[in-house]
């Protein structure tokens, strides 16, 4: 399949005119080599060394590109060391691409005092020539390889302190930024957007309260099932009204909210806003002369600060619901005794306590969703970061914010 | 044995958008080793057929035969061999973000060939260097090059297999016109040394003047005209007139034309 003979080449190039025309890849090597010439020659090494009185020669022949270029660069290590190289024979290529002008000009460099003005190309076609001083040309940078270093444990772990402690730096500035903002908006209240504040908690607010509702009123069953099963059998079922009605209104109900909200709509702000980050969208709003503080940022803060403790009481309304079914089917409780029963043993106070956290869980996960969003990098894939990491961000301070007000609450007494 | 040197040939293609006609018969035939622009003005589908050549997306109706194959009616192993002797540039890059400048290179290195450590990664830098991006940029991850370099990654990814078919989408648009020099020597040089054939969407008069040999110009959902830049230049059309005149315009008519 592959010619190694000179003489056929020789035919082949004989009659043409170097960039003359345009008809024929010049190096094409499948069947043009008629096989009767294949078959008087014997076939010829890739690369040999031929000495002579002046010097070495090193004679190429066959066909020198990509696919056999492994091949080659094996055949040129194995070669003896030469003497003084004088000059490199191309007569007898059948094919030559830069990635074969590559393997020969690396095994020069490895030659020492070897390079294209002491070791002569002869014979080599106009093209395989160009291609050889194209390659030649950019040997220098090709040189040095240095392979990336990875970094040893003392240092990720010092890098990644050292990113949390700028995020968190970073989000602390960032909602002195919102302040800043919120202080010009009371100065100046007709900068708020109500037509996006409006588009913003139809999203956040109203199209969140189908899972809310159907996670909480679940949430409600299986947690009123538990308690009934266990309170059964001291025959104290009536107090399952208690354990749901408290722990969801005081604890449950506000983190599992907060948990769709961030999933949802934290995401969602990282997303949208990395995107118009993206495509530069959110610097035409600066140019045009608006603040993406107005256009962008508060109407998104608003809706989730005003959303999130309305889909909490939906999340307490619902979930006893749910207790309720489950009181009646398995319990026995009527409902009328199930709500006899929460009138008696749900305090305010446990609902407020409640809806009073849904707001600073809010802003948590208002702020996190925004500054990553906002802080996006300028490829694709940092939006894919960022929405992730506003997620587990939100997530974990929605956490570790209802830790800390349950040890506040409890000292308060509340 | 392949009967024609047509590398490509496209034959009625038909796109409807909805109601919208892009193309109502588009016919042209590519010989190998050609160096062909694609002009046209906005809107006139010169990306969206680029897109219908490589296989991106299916015509409404007509053919499209890259290398032998019938790229809207091959099989999946058909089209993936296809694909292997083809490059493509997309006209903002198209880099994999994930992936600095050199592994970007080096993906269809990687995926089609045996290479590895040793002869890849020089093989790399020559791409990389030919196609004019400076030492010590083949680390850098996409985010962090300005929007000329990444064109010019995307052109060292497109090159990498050398393949038999190179297809540019605005190659030289946002680069300087030094580097855009630059880059008419290198095509010049795949199709003249290499022997690779190059279709390219372009409106840099430069290198439509320069070096390229046939110019195809899409007006009105069809070929407009087809061939050397000065026939294509004295067809009698108002847009072709004023599309080359801008050249006359700035050059006060004494441009030199010229390889």
């Amino acid at each position: 399949m592959q010619c190694y003979s000179g003489f056929a080449l020789q035919e082949r190039y004989a009659g043409r005119k170097p960039n003359s025309d345009n008809s024929g890849r010049p190096l094409e090597h499948t069947g043009t080599v008629n096989a009767s010439t294949l078959s008087h020659s014997p076939p010829i090494p890739p690369a040999a060394v031929v000495a002579d009185g002046a010097g070495a020669t090193l004679r190429l022949a066959g066909d020198w590109r990509l696919p056999h270029v492994e091949r080659l660069s094996a055949a040129l290590s194995a070669l003896p060391r030469p003497a003084r190289l004088v000059a490199l024979d191309g007569g007898a290529l059948t094919g030559f691409d830069t990635a074969g002008a590559l393997a020969l000009l690396r095994y020069l460099q490895q030659q020492p005092g070897a390079d294209l003005r002491s070791a002569v190309p002869r014979n080599f076609s106009q093209h395989h020539r160009r291609i050889l001083d194209v390659v030649a040309g950019q040997l220098v940078r090709v040189g040095s390889v240095e392979q990336a270093r990875s970094p040893g444990v003392f240092e990720a772990i010092g890098r990644a302190s050292a990113a949390l402690w700028n995020l968190l730096a970073g989000h602390v500035q960032f909602l002195g930024y919102i302040a800043a903002g919120l202080a010009t908006l009371v100065t100046h209240p007709q900068r708020l957007r109500v037509k996006e504040l409006a588009a913003q908690l139809e999203q956040v607010g109203i199209r969140a309260i189908p899972v809310v509702v159907l996670v909480t009123f679940l949430i409600g069953l299986v947690f009123a099932y538990l308690l009934g099963v266990q309170a059964e059998r001291y025959g104290a079922s009536l107090f399952v009204v208690d354990g749901v009605a408290i722990g969801m209104s005081r604890e449950f109900s506000p983190l599992l909210v907060a948990v769709i909200v961030a999933g949802r709509s934290g995401a969602a702000f990282t997303a949208q806003l990395g995107t118009m980050r993206l495509t530069e969208e959110t610097d035409a709003i600066r140019v045009l002369g608006l603040s993406p503080m107005d256009v962008l940022v508060l109407p998104r803060l608003f809706a989730i600060v005003v959303a999130l403790p309305l889909l909490v009481f939906v999340g307490d309304v619902v979930s006893n619901l749910g207790g309720m079914l489950m009181a009646d089917r398995v319990l026995g409780l009527v409902p009328a005794t199930y709500l006899d029963r929460l009138q008696a043993a749900l305090r305010l106070n446990d609902v407020i306590v409640g809806l009073a956290k849904a707001p600073v869980f809010a802003l948590f996960i208002a702020v996190i969703g925004i500054r990553m969003g906002m802080t996006v990098s300028s490829d694709t894939r940092s939006i894919g970061i960022n929405t992730t990491s506003t997620v587990v961000q939100s997530i974990v301070s929605v956490i570790l914010l209802d830790a800390l007000f349950a040890v506040v609450f409890q000292k308060l007494g509340i | 044995m392949p009967t024609t040197d047509a590398v490509l040939e496209v034959d009625g293609v038909v796109t409807r958008f909805g109601a919208q006609t892009i193309h109502n018969g588009v016919s042209f035939t590519l010989q190998r080793g050609q160096l062909v622009a694609l002009i046209g003005g906005s809107g006139t589908g010169k990306s969206v057929l680029l897109r219908e050549i490589v296989g991106l997306l299916r015509p409404s109706a007509g053919t499209v035969r890259l290398l032998g194959t019938d790229i809207w009616n091959a099989s999946a192993a058909e089209l993936s061999a296809v694909r292997r002797r083809f490059g493509m540039m997309f006209q903002d890059g198209a880099l994999f973000s994930s992936l600095d400048v050199a592994h970007n290179v080096a993906v269809p290195l990687i995926e089609h060939t045996d290479l590895r450590g040793e002869v890849l990664w020089p093989l790399v830098q020559l791409r990389i260097g030919l196609a004019g991006l400076e030492p010590g940029s083949d680390r850098k991850m996409p985010s962090e090059l300005s929007g000329g370099m990444r064109k010019r990654a995307a052109i060292a990814r497109a090159l990498a297999l050398e393949p038999e078919v190179i297809f540019l989408d605005e190659p030289t648009s946002g680069l300087d016109p030094i580097t855009a020099r630059a880059f008419d020597k290198l095509v010049r040089f795949l199709v003249d040394d290499l022997g690779v054939t190059i279709l390219l969407v372009t409106h840099d008069l430069d290198t439509l003047l320069t070096v390229v040999d046939r110019v195809i110009v899409l007006a009105k959902g069809k070929v407009l005209a087809d061939g050397p830049v000065r026939e294509v230049m004295q067809t009698s059309d108002a847009w072709v007139q004023s599309y080359f005149s801008v050249r006359t315009m700035i050059g006060g008519g004494s441009e030199t034309h010229g390889t």
